[in-house]
């Protein structure tokens, strides 16, 4: 995915390779090859493809691409150094990639696509075998829809919660700005998981959170909502929701303070010398402006929460399933890698459509 | 030591805390974090890292009698820790053996932990423990694969106290292969604070006046072997999906209309003492444990039947140290040393006369009906049948949909 990105503009080198065609060594060329070719040679390795021998050849080979483009630097002249530069930069990074990022990447796919020959078999045997997606989407169709329901409830509340917090720190903390900031990122010092579990003490039945709400008489009006059922809060979608909106909110949080922060505050004051109320001023100029703040804690807040199976597993019951523990089920219990890699795609799939279709709407140019 | 011992205030807080302890890990070993549980099982006490090379010459030589030491990978909190003036089996087995004996506690999770030996015992590689102790269902299913070696079972006279009941079981017909390490019962456990009155029947799981507040097991064997038990199935023999239909049926209703509030690992005590259960499946020895700090919460087999089951030894093909793991099992079959570990741990002792020996050190517990059963009890408790492949799979898959994973 890194290929189709680079930082060089692929007009300029298609210009250049088409116009001068008298040139017989264009190094952006070279650089590009060699990019490219070092990355197939470890996804090829790193998905097993080839193995003993073969691999060390193509290990040696990646190697050389790493030589072969350190030699063409040295023996070249500034010119062509300054062009192979921006290939050697991203030559690390691209090999870190390949190996760790598109190579699994590939496994997963290739798996998805397989059959297990027996059900303890230790590899499965790749044979187009698209049968793996239909029982993802037909056997957890439920899972999915719940687990980006409830991300998407918690997202929204994480915002609701989040950007007044993040506007009174930004604009009302003064200097207690700093112990707030802590104040919101201390907790989260401790482990998630055991966060998590705190919850179940705070809500258990004769915990003191459904107590509380049963003194001040608020249960039937929560029940009546749908929050509680019956005397309990704990174990239902209610709790789920909270839980994944109390884990996620720094990350709303955070991200749209920072941008609060960057806000000079002389536009609000101009909006004011222009006639404009508080409330518009607000609407016309600080919301806005702190937009890729939302956009940001958006991403970090929904897309892991899609995923998550912990908060489902701790605060949820057994009609409240998700798609993350489907997934951990699939490849811990059942041993069935085909199936939960099947899941695992189409989970990232509809994320990244989301991501897509959300950054077209919100525009990801703001985004720094 | 034994001055201790015979203070049982003294043992039983001891134990709760340590209770305490395992009821945490599995917990979390239900989140699937082995990494956080490795790293509190193998900080504790009784064990000895001296011999990490266990497994250096596995695959030259895969039935030899092997160097004098010895790798056992166990469930935390399983055995007496050398604590206090308390000297723990395995110190006691080293000294009397002089074998260097490395007893880790990471084996936390039966599904996880054999997905973690299938790509090595599946390609023909050794792993790296000479024993490990698995729950019955999954040496069952070792054996069939035939990824565990026979027992050494000539060099174990001790063998020979192995209660009749444990010989020759369903998950190892010939009793060639496994060792059991501790038994005990799955039933129902239930806090009669929040239930208002005694109960003695399955079909007391499905009673409306609990709805929301039954807990059952993700361990598949103990659940579904109380509904079918409570169907009139015979566990023990079962070998078809169909035996268990209704009783899948059955669960699949209570799950949907909300009867059963979450199917747990451990962490249903948790739930059990805070009253958000009045009643579920649990097992015996957890049970006796908590009792004792809440008289409130009662165990019992209902009249149905309950589940039997067991945490047996077993070698992964290709251990080494064959030799030293036979010292080993026959030092834990001593009625002495198996009442100390008995003492400890309070789950049902697969040998026979720890009863007389745990007399001598803790009168009271000795006498505890979930720790000795009589012949009526263990007459209507079953141990699951081995399910062949195809049969497990449909079982797994089904009862994996019901709990909602």
């Amino acid at each position: 995915m890194t290929i189709s990105e680079p930082t060089l503009d692929p007009h300029s080198s298609r210009d250049e390779s088409t116009a001068p065609a008298r040139r017989s060594f264009d190094p952006e060329r070279l650089g590009l090859g060699l990019l490219l070719l070092a990355g197939a040679l470890l996804v090829v390795v790193g998905t097993g493809m080839v193995t003993g021998a073969l691999a060390t050849l193509a290990l040696a080979l990646t190697l050389g691409t790493v030589v072969a483009l350190i030699g063409a630097a040295v023996l070249g002249g500034p010119e062509v150094r300054r062009k192979l530069a921006p290939y050697g930069l991203l030559k690390p990074g691209m090999l870190w990639l390949a190996l760790f990022y598109l190579a699994p990447l590939v496994t997963l796919l290739r798996n998805s696509l397989s059959t297990l020959p027996s059900r303890f078999a230790v590899k499965a045997d790749f044979d187009w075998n698209f049968g793996n997606y239909s029982t993802a989407f037909t056997d957890f169709g439920g899972q999915f829809q719940r687990g980006f329901g409830y991300a998407a409830v918690a997202t929204v509340l994480t915002i609701v919660l989040g950007y007044p917090l993040a506007y009174v720190i930004a604009f009302r903390g003064g200097k207690y700005r700093g112990l707030l900031l802590g104040l919101i990122i201390i907790p989260f010092f401790t482990s998630y998981l055991i966060r998590t579990i705190a919850w179940q003490s705070l809500l258990a039945d004769t915990g003191p959170i459904p107590s509380a709400l049963n003194d001040l008489g608020l249960q039937p009006v929560l029940n009546a909502m749908g929050i509680m059922d019956g005397d309990k809060i704990l174990n239902t979608p209610a709790a789920v929701i909270g839980g994944l909106t109390y884990n996620f909110l720094p990350f709303m949080a955070l991200p749209i303070y920072v941008s609060l922060e960057k806000i000079n505050l002389n536009l609000v004051d101009a909006a004011k010398d222009l006639y404009s109320g508080s409330v518009r001023a607000f609407f016309k100029v600080i919301f806005p402006l702190s937009l890729p703040g939302v956009f940001a804690g958006t991403l970090l807040t929904f897309i892991p929460a899609s995923g998550d199976f912990v908060n489902q597993q701790y605060l949820g019951n057994p009609n409240t399933s998700v798609i993350g523990q489907s997934i951990q089920n699939q490849f811990l219990v059942q041993n069935n890698l085909p199936v939960a890699s099947a899941m695992s795609f189409v989970l990232m799939l509809i994320i990244t459509v989301f991501v897509i279709i959300y950054s077209r709407f919100f525009g990801t140019d703001d985004l720094t | 030591m034994n001055s201790q011992n015979n203070d049982p205030l003294a043992r039983m807080s001891l134990s709760r805390r340590r209770l305490l302890a395992r009821a945490g890990m599995m917990g979390a070993a239900g989140m699937s974090l082995p990494a956080i549980l490795a790293a509190c099982g193998g900080s504790s006490d009784g064990a000895s890292t001296s011999s990490s090379d266990t497994s250096a010459s596995g695959s030259e030589a895969p039935l030899g009698g092997g160097g004098n030491s010895l790798f056992f990978e166990n469930w935390p909190e399983y055995i007496d820790p050398t604590e206090d003036d308390l000297i723990g089996t395995v110190e006691r087995f080293m000294a009397a053996s002089g074998v260097e004996m490395n007893y880790a506690e990471t084996y936390n999770d039966n599904v996880e932990y054999f997905a973690k030996i299938q790509p090595l015992l599946g390609t023909g590689k050794p792993i790296d423990p000479d024993i490990i102790a698995p729950t019955s269902w999954l040496v069952g299913r070792l054996i069939s694969l035939g990824w565990v070696d026979k027992l050494p079972i000539d060099l174990v006279p001790n063998a020979a106290n192995l209660r009749a009941d444990l010989q020759k079981p369903a998950w190892d017909p010939t009793g060639e292969y496994s060792l059991p390490w501790q038994t005990g019962f799955a039933g129902i456990a239930y806090n009669i604070e929040s239930t208002g009155r005694e109960l003695k029947s399955t079909e007391d799981l499905f009673d409306p006046a609990f709805s929301g507040k039954i807990g059952m097991l993700t361990e598949m064997r103990d659940t579904m072997g109380l509904l079918m038990l409570a169907d009139g199935v015979d566990i023990s023999t079962v070998s078809t999906f169909d035996a268990a239909a209704n009783a899948f049926d059955r669960l699949e209703a209570a799950k949907n209309d909300g009867q059963i509030r979450r199917f747990t690992g451990n962490d249903y005590l948790n739930d059990l003492s805070t009253g958000n259960f009045a009643a579920c499946v649990g097992w015996s020895g957890d049970v006796v444990q908590l009792a004792v700090e809440n008289p409130n919460i009662r165990f019992v087999i209902p009249e149905e039947g309950g589940t039997s089951w067991a945490d047996a030894m077993v070698m992964p093909k290709g251990a080494v140290n064959r030799d030293a793991a036979a010292k080993w099992m026959d030092f834990c079959y001593d009625p002495v040393q198996a009442a100390q570990i008995t003492a400890e741990v309070q789950y049902v002792s697969p040998v026979a006369g720890v009863q007389a020996e745990l007399e001598k050190i803790d009168p009271e517990l000795a006498v505890n009906p979930l720790l000795f059963p009589d012949d009526a009890t263990l007459a209507r408790t079953y141990s699951f049948a081995n399910l062949d492949e195809g049969v497990e799979a449909e079982y797994d898959a089904r009862f994996s949909a019901i709990t909602g994973a």
